[in-house]
């Protein structure tokens, strides 16, 4: 049973869980019906494709994007980059495609939330 | 009666965008879906309602709506997410403090102070991780009316006011959970306080010398709350129980 692994929250970073419906068209991490966002694609890969400030954008590409903006301006306040990057790794913890996937099915080095 | 079109949009309102409209206060605890249709009903007032009169206070869309948003997004489920608001501005003649003199000399001959303190919000949360979030920003204004006599012996009163903000937000950790006190300090303008108790809390202040504006009041919320959450980092911290 493949569940989602999108990452929720703001602070309080939790991985969805919820019964995955399908893939994300960009990175393929398993998605639940609830976090598809633009173009087939999960939250985090919607906003790496500009979708954050698109007008049609989807709540959960708002909240995305609110999220990753607000991690990469508040950064320079703290001079924390253990922190900072631990959201990286937890939003890809859940999201280990194992061996026996399709070689195309990567991880997404993309994805992090510090990275512009 | 002229108007009467918008009073009537008015009615329509959410009962709690209503009262914003109206008081100009907002006090809730509800689930996060339930504050979406709160939201949902102050994002259509600007299309309907254009007299000046009955805009709603600038803090509602600049400073409530955007941490209701954010906040909303760690808020247990089901939990309820509390906001007192009181936009109501520094003109209430409560929020004025007595009025003393200060010693004068030279050409000053008189010398007034009092302060007006305005505690417009208070924002508390369960969170999904079992910890308690509050946040609670008061503005203090210092007025000085100054008599005083001019060098051509023409008597002036010149009234001085000076606007500093406290913002003061704490966590109450889940259960069990101690976090670690993060190696890199703060910035040095957020001062942190930690408690011991049966749950650890923790407490960051931060004193500003001037009043923020719209976005800049929602950044320095979240960038103050970004301390409560260094001591539990996301792939550290598990949920008890
Ligand atoms: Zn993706
Ligand atoms: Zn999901």
């Amino acid at each position: 049973m493949t569940t989602c692994t999108v990452t929720r929250g703001f602070f309080v970073l939790r991985h969805c869980g919820v019964l995955a419906v399908t893939g994300c068209t960009t990175c393929g991490r398993p998605l639940c019906a609830a976090h598809v966002a633009d173009a087939g694609m999960c939250p985090e890969c919607a906003v790496a494709a500009g979708y954050g400030t698109h007008p049609s954008r989807t709540p959960i590409t708002t909240a995305a994007h609110r999220r990753r903006a607000f991690y990469s301006g508040s950064s320079h306040h703290y001079q924390d980059t253990t922190w900072y990057s631990s959201f990286d790794d937890y939003d890809r913890e859940a999201f280990r495609p194992d061996s026996a996937a399709d070689p195309d099915y990567g991880v997404d080095e993309d994805s992090g939330l510090v990275d512009s | 009666m002229f108007w009467k079109k918008t009073r009537a949009a008015i009615a329509r309102f959410h009962p709690l965008h209503q009262t914003l409209v109206w008081q100009h206060t907002l006090a809730a605890s509800m689930p996060v879906d339930d504050w979406a249709q709160l939201v949902h009903s102050l994002s259509g007032h600007e299309t309907v309602v254009r007299r000046r009169r009955w805009a709603l206070p600038p803090r509602v869309m600049g400073v409530l709506v955007p941490l209701v948003q954010t906040l909303g997004e760690d808020v247990a489920p089901g939990g309820p997410l509390t906001v007192e608001a009181d936009l109501r501005g520094e003109n209430p003649p409560e929020k004025a403090g007595q009025h003393y003199q200060l010693p004068a000399h030279g050409r000053i001959r008189k010398l007034t102070e009092w302060f007006v303190v305005d505690p417009w919000l208070r924002i508390g949360a369960e969170l999904d991780d079992g910890s308690r979030l509050e946040v609670r920003v008061v503005d203090r204004i210092r007025h000085r009316k100054i008599h005083k006599i001019g060098a051509s012996g023409k008597r002036k009163v010149a009234h001085k006011t000076r606007r500093t903000q406290v913002l003061r937000c704490r966590r109450v950790l889940p259960r069990g959970v101690a976090g670690t006190r993060p190696t890199q300090p703060p910035p040095a303008w957020i001062r942190v306080a930690v408690k011991d108790g049966r749950r650890r809390t923790i407490t960051a202040t931060v004193k500003s010398d001037r009043i923020p504006q719209g976005g800049d009041q929602v950044d320095l919320i979240l960038t103050t709350l970004v301390e409560l959450f260094r001591w539990t980092p996301p792939t550290t911290a598990r949920r008890i129980g």
